[in-house]
Order: C-alpha cells, then structure tokens, then sequence
C-alpha cells in the first residue's frame, strides 16, 4: 500500500536528516545544520501525509479507524509525535544541536516498525476491545507524552556530554575555543547549548509530558471503565505507567523542593525515559490485557 | 515558633514521601514481574514448595491488595496530608500578603532599560498606567507629592496549586477505599431465552442475589472476513416481579446500568440444552431425530424395521445417560443400549464395543444411534459491577488535572511601577517579582514598557 511506501522512505529522510545533524556537530558548519532541518521538515511532512493517506484507506476498506491501533501504528505515530514535538522545540529555541540526539530516536522507531519480522503492517479490523471512542484519546495523549520525555532524555544525553566538557577543561583548557580548533568530538560538545538551558528544557519537557501522561492514564481509566469495568486492574502496562508516573514525579519534586538541577536532572530524565520504554514495549513480553497484537 | 514535634516533622518530610515513592515503585514492578493472582497458579506449580510458602506467605502473589502494599499506601496519604498541613499556612500567607505600592527598595537595583522618561505629566501618566494594569479595584496607588506609584499582583492562588495535586490524590484513594467497601464485581452467565437472579461474586466470595432479573433474549456474534471478532452482543431484559422494565443492548466497550451495578460483556459460550434425543445417523448423515421417552417406538422403512425405548436411565453403571432399544426385523430382534458419552466410554476403555455388544450403537447395521440433546444454544458471560467510588476518583482526577495546571502553567506575579517628576518631564520604572516564571514576568514587562513608549491603551 502507498501509505506503507511513503513511510519506508520516511525513515531512509530521517535518517538523512540525523546524519545531516550529525555533520553539523562535527564540522561545526551550519549549512549542514540547515539541510538537516530541511530534511527533517520534508519527513516529518511526508510522514504526516502517509498517517492521513492511511487513515483514509482504513475507510475505503470499510473499517475506518484513526491509524492508532496496533504496535506498527503506533511507532509510527511515536516517531510522528517525537519528529512534531522535536522539530517546535527547534523553531522555539532556535537551536539544532538537540536534533542529532532526537531524530534518531524517531530513525530507529520507524526502523524497528518497518523491519521487524513480527510487526504487521497491515490495516486490521478493530476487534471489540477496541472499538472505543477513548482509543484515539488515550493513545494520542500518551504518545504526546511519551514524545516529551523522549526530547527530555535526548536533551540528559546533551547535559550529561556537556558535564564532560566542563571536567576536560578544567584538565587542559583554552585549546578547545577559538577559531582556529580543528574538528575535535570538543567542538562536537561545543555546540550543545549551554547547561543552564538544557536544564530548562529538561525541566519544561518533562512537566508536559508528565502532563499528558497524567491524561493518557486518566483517559486510560475510562475507557477501562467502559470496557473491563474496573478503571484500575494493576494489569503490568496500567502498573508501568503509574511507576512512570511516580519516577518523573520524584524528579519533579526534586527539583521543586530540593533544588535538583543540571546533572542530576539529566539522570532522572533517563531514568524516566527507560521507565516508558518499559511501559510501551516491555510490557509486551509480561502477561496482561494490553499487550499490542 | 513552638517546638517541633519529631513525629510530625518525620512524616512532613519529602525525603519520606521520595524513599515511600520509590518503595511503592519497586513494589509495583515486582507486581509486574511475578505472576498475580489466579496467574500465578502455574507458576507456583514450577517452585519447590518451600519457595512458594515463602511467597506466598510475603504475599508476593497478591501484592496489590496485600496489607504491607496497602500499609505504603497509607504511609503516603499520611505524608501527604502532614507535609501539606505543615506548608499550607506558609502559602496561606504568602497568598494573603498585599504589598505596600511604594517600595523603593525594588527599584535600587534595576536595569536602565525599565525605566523610560516621557514628556507627559505625572498624574496622565499614572492615570494611563492605572487603567493599562487591569481593572480599577484589583490596582493599587499611592500617590505623593511628585511621585506616585502602583502595584498590580495576580496568580497569587499558585501557592496551593501543589496542595490541589496532593488533596486530589487523597480524594482519589478516599474514592478506591469507598469502592473498595460499599462495591462488588462478579460474573453471571446467562443462557439465551432465561433468566437469573444471581451473580457469583469475584474470587470465590460466595454469590448475590439480586432484587431483579436479567433475561438474555438474544446473544450475537459477528466476525470480520478475515475471521477476527466483530461484535460481540447480548440483547437484555431487566424484570422486576416478572414485568419488564428496561430492554438494552450490551456490547464490548457498551455497558448497560441498572440499578445502580454495570453490566459488562465479558465473555460467552455454548451450552447444550433441551430435551434428549435419540438421532439416527446413516454413513454419518443424520436421517431421523425421535424424541426420548420410555415405549416410544419408531420405523426404519427402508429396513421394515420396528424400534423400540425399552428402558431410559438417567445413570446407566455409571457411565451416564443411556436408552435400550429394542428392534424388530425380518433379520430377527436385536437389543442394545446407547450411551450419550459413547465416545468418552470407548476412550476410556478400548475394545470395549468387541467385548459387549450389548453397548454398540451401531449393532444394527448400518445403521448408527446416537443420544443427545435437541440443541446448543448460547450463554452470556457478563461482568457486573458496582462501584459507588467511581464518581469520587474522577472528582479527584478531575481535581488533579485543575491542580497540575496550576502547579506548571500559572504563576504569582507582582508588577510594581514607581512614576516620578524630573522637571518637565515624567519618569516611569517598571519592576516586578515571580516566584516561578521569571521569563514570563520579563515578558510582561517588556510589554508594559512598550505600552508606555508608544502610547498604546493595553499592554498586548
């Protein structure tokens, strides 16, 4: 089908524009920077067009439902989410440093959806289970969430390298600045921004998704209101959110009443993001009513 | 101050509420982790039994509703309420706090480029300015000889946005508690065309007798082509004292309610009902159904053969239901009986038709008997539940979402602005506080201070 076409070649643009952004990094030019963004752009709207292309052959197949309904549309629409969310922190901070450590988050989620022997890409039927208006509410708010922790961890990833510099310069220091620096993985850590703003886009990425997690879960109960009968049935994947939930709260916390910063921000955002990786794919190898089929 | 008391500062503390979090976190993964409940059957049957006491005496097969899981539980909403009442009269006052307008003090220290210098006098400036900041009464103005000043606050609720998340929480747990003790959930399957009366509770707790009666009149199924499920349905009547008084459709996602309980489709399957029957089958294809009844008597025409039920027993040596028949021929009279589980019989006991012909339902060739029951037809499984918690959880939800608005998208912000007479003309400098969103108080003021310079009636 074309949908599944276009999406192909959304992740070979994707992984174009990480490459691209890798470039930029290394040779410290920003006309690679700018291809990378461009790159990014057509993907992420090819990929927009390959999700409403989907959504419209669902209909002609008489099944009509939002492309949200199983694991290979919903790594597909968790890479859109990542590639939207990314590409507005781009326009608003005006920085692309944070591009060569998001795209390919989203790179290996449409990899993984596209290759992976086990993942159907197929329009199926909705079984009844999922025959629920709350389907495309749940699904969307937590993936929106899980595309700001995603930015949170990939901008950790940053502080945690640009801690790094810090400690080399205070080794062997001013060789790292000035015009004359030949490419060196320095000048690579030279141009992620400065730790005071990874910090605050730590922090602000964080508070959205947990945000939207906070109404993917809520949607979540009621829609098992309706459909199990018990908003709550500590099923692993129900269990996993809340545990998620709970890690980006202590991080919050942390911050708020302790005065958590920089570094130590940094870890519990990755922490975090490993709790949601678990929450969205591991849970698929424990037993419980929300495996994906 | 008073003394603090040392009980009170242990639970109002957030390393508690972090170290309680973090146990409750690693309680819930071992919950993931080990097999819950009726999943965890097979698994224990893999441990040694010595194992498996210690789990189970742990508790570790029923966490979630363990009293060590439930005890974290209360620890929290006892931190949560300690640690709220200690820092709620702080953001009490802090909220109550109206600052005085003129405090020169703020304005010691300012940037050069918050202060603007205007032609315009004094008191049109200040005028102009009062109205720019919003409406009169929520303004405050102290005006002086050659300077005035002004003050203008909002969000100052952001202090108990915090508190709202915490109260919600315990909002949402006073809602489980309450499910919890004034709720139930059990299962009733009900077959197509009856009725019942009765609802097995969950986890073996006996059984409900409900004031009213459920009729399944009609089950349904429908699949996709491709053989996936479509729909699955069951078509119900609720009756009290036999009249009907509400009809409804339940289907997967469609719960219908009465009298206060849900009822969910949760499952279904096939029973086989009606009288027994006695079919005739030749080369496995049925010819002849008769009804079964001591003396009943019927006619092979195409063998001019009469048959005859001799005896019907409802337990025959206890191998089941079983009828004898008689059969007269021109081939001569043969007897035998026909088991309903002739099927579970022989596979019981191998060679058995060789050995006693007497059991052989195929003794009259070529003929085949067999006993059975008219029909199958389908069951409703349906969950019903009662839970007069869910109202308070979703308030608490909905008091939770109000609450992390709060906490992460409003802020206290203070504008002060002080006006003084430099000869002719009229100075203004603008100053302000936040306590969370710096950037977007210096927003505000950059658009105030444009407001100011070009003369403009608001500041957006």
């Amino acid at each position: 089908m074309i949908n599944t076409v276009i999406l192909s070649w959304t992740t070979f643009i994707y992984f174009a524009a990480f490459a691209f952004y890798l470039v930029r990094m290394v040779s410290v030019r920003e006309r690679w920077g700018r291809l990378g963004a461009a790159t990014a752009r057509i993907g992420l709207f090819a990929h927009t067009a390959a999700l409403i292309l989907r959504w419209v052959a669902s209909y002609q197949m008489g099944m009509g439902h939002a492309p949200l309904s199983n694991l290979y549309e919903s790594l597909i629409f968790f890479a859109w989410s990542i590639m939207a969310l990314y590409l507005i922190v781009e326009w608003r901070t005006k920085s692309r440093s944070l591009g060569t450590f998001v795209v390919p988050v989203a790179f290996l989620c449409m990899a993984f959806a596209s290759l992976s022997p086990n993942i159907s890409s197929r329009i199926q039927p909705l079984i009844p289970a999922l025959q629920s208006n709350w389907l495309t509410s749940h699904v969307i708010t937590c993936f929106m969430g899980y595309a700001a922790f995603t930015v949170a961890f990939a901008t950790g990833l940053m502080a945690l390298l640009k801690g790094m510099e810090r400690r080399a310069r205070t080794g062997d220091g001013s060789a790292i600045y000035g015009k004359n620096a030949n490419p060196s993985p320095m000048n690579f850590i030279r141009l992620i921004p400065a730790p005071g703003i990874l910090d605050e886009l730590i922090y602000q990425s964080t508070v959205l998704g947990f945000v939207f997690l906070t109404i993917g879960i809520m949607t979540g109960s009621i829609w098992a209101h309706y459909a199990w009968g018990a908003y709550w049935s500590w099923d692993p994947k129900e269990t996993w959110s809340l545990i998620t939930w709970l890690v980006y709260a202590v991080m919050l916390h942390a911050r708020h009443v302790r005065g958590w910063r920089g570094q130590r921000m940094a870890v519990m955002a990755i922490i975090g993001f490993i709790c949601v990786l678990i929450t969205y794919l591991g849970v698929n190898y424990l037993p419980g009513l929300h495996s994906y089929q | 101050m008073s003394k603090k008391n040392p009980v009170r500062t242990f639970f109002a503390s957030v390393k508690l509420a972090i170290v309680l979090l973090v146990l409750i976190s690693m309680a819930s993964i071992l919950g993931t982790l080990i097999p819950q409940q009726e999943a965890a059957g097979p698994f224990i049957n893999r441990l040694s039994p010595s194992v498996a006491d210690i789990l189970r005496g742990l508790q570790l097969f029923n966490i979630f509703h363990s009293p060590w899981f439930i005890i974290l539980l209360a620890l929290l909403a006892l931190n949560l309420v300690v640690c709220s009442l200690n820092r709620v009269p702080l953001a009490w006052t802090r909220f109550r706090q109206k600052s005085e307008p003129d405090r020169d003090d703020l304005f010691e220290t300012i940037p050069p480029d918050q202060v603007v210098v205007k032609e315009t006098s004094l008191s049109e400036e200040t005028d102009r300015l009062e109205k720019l900041l919003g409406k009169k009464d929520r303004v405050g103005r102290k005006d002086m000889d050659d300077r005035s000043y002004l003050y203008v606050e909002k969000g100052a609720y952001s202090y108990f946005g915090v508190y709202c998340v915490h109260l919600s929480i315990l909002v949402m747990m006073a809602g489980v508690i309450i499910g919890s003790f004034l709720g139930f959930e059990g299962y009733m399957d009900i077959t197509e065309g009856e009725s019942s009366a009765v609802v097995a509770l969950q986890g073996g707790r006996g059984a409900k007798n409900l004031d009213f009666a459920i009729r399944c009149d009609r089950f349904f199924i429908d699949f996709y082509e491709n053989g996936a499920p479509k729909t699955y349905r069951s078509d119900l009547t609720f009756l009290k004292a036999g009249s009907t008084v509400q009809s409804s459709s339940v289907l997967v996602n469609h719960p219908a309610s009465f009298a206060g309980m849900r009822f969910y489709q949760a499952s279904y399957g096939m029973i086989p009902t009606g009288d027994p029957v006695m079919t005739v089958a030749l080369d496995d294809k049925k010819i002849k159904d008769v009804q079964v009844a001591v003396g009943m008597e019927f006619e092979i025409p195409e063998k001019k053969a009469k048959v005859e039920m001799t005896r019907v027993e409802e337990n025959l040596m206890g191998m089941g239901p079983a009828v004898k028949l008689s059969i007269q021929s021109p081939a001569g009279h043969i007897q035998f009986w026909v088991f309903q589980a002739i099927e579970q019989i022989m596979q019981a006991n191998p060679g058995i038709l060789e050995q006693v012909t007497l059991f052989n339902p195929g003794l009259f060739e070529p003929y085949v008997f067999s006993l059975g029951q008219a029909g199958s037809r389908y069951y409703t499984g349906l969950q019903v539940t009662r839970d007069p918690g869910v109202p308070v959880v979703a308030a608490g939800a909905a008091l939770m979402m109000i609450g992390l608005m709060i906490v992460f998208f409003c802020s206290h912000r203070q504008i002060w602005i002080r006006l003084d007479t430099r000869g002719e003309k009229t100075r203004i400098s603008i100053t302000g506080k936040s306590n969370r969103d710096a950037v977007g108080l210096n927003r505000e003021i950059r658009k105030l201070l444009d407001a100011v310079i070009l003369n403009r009636e608001s500041a957006t």
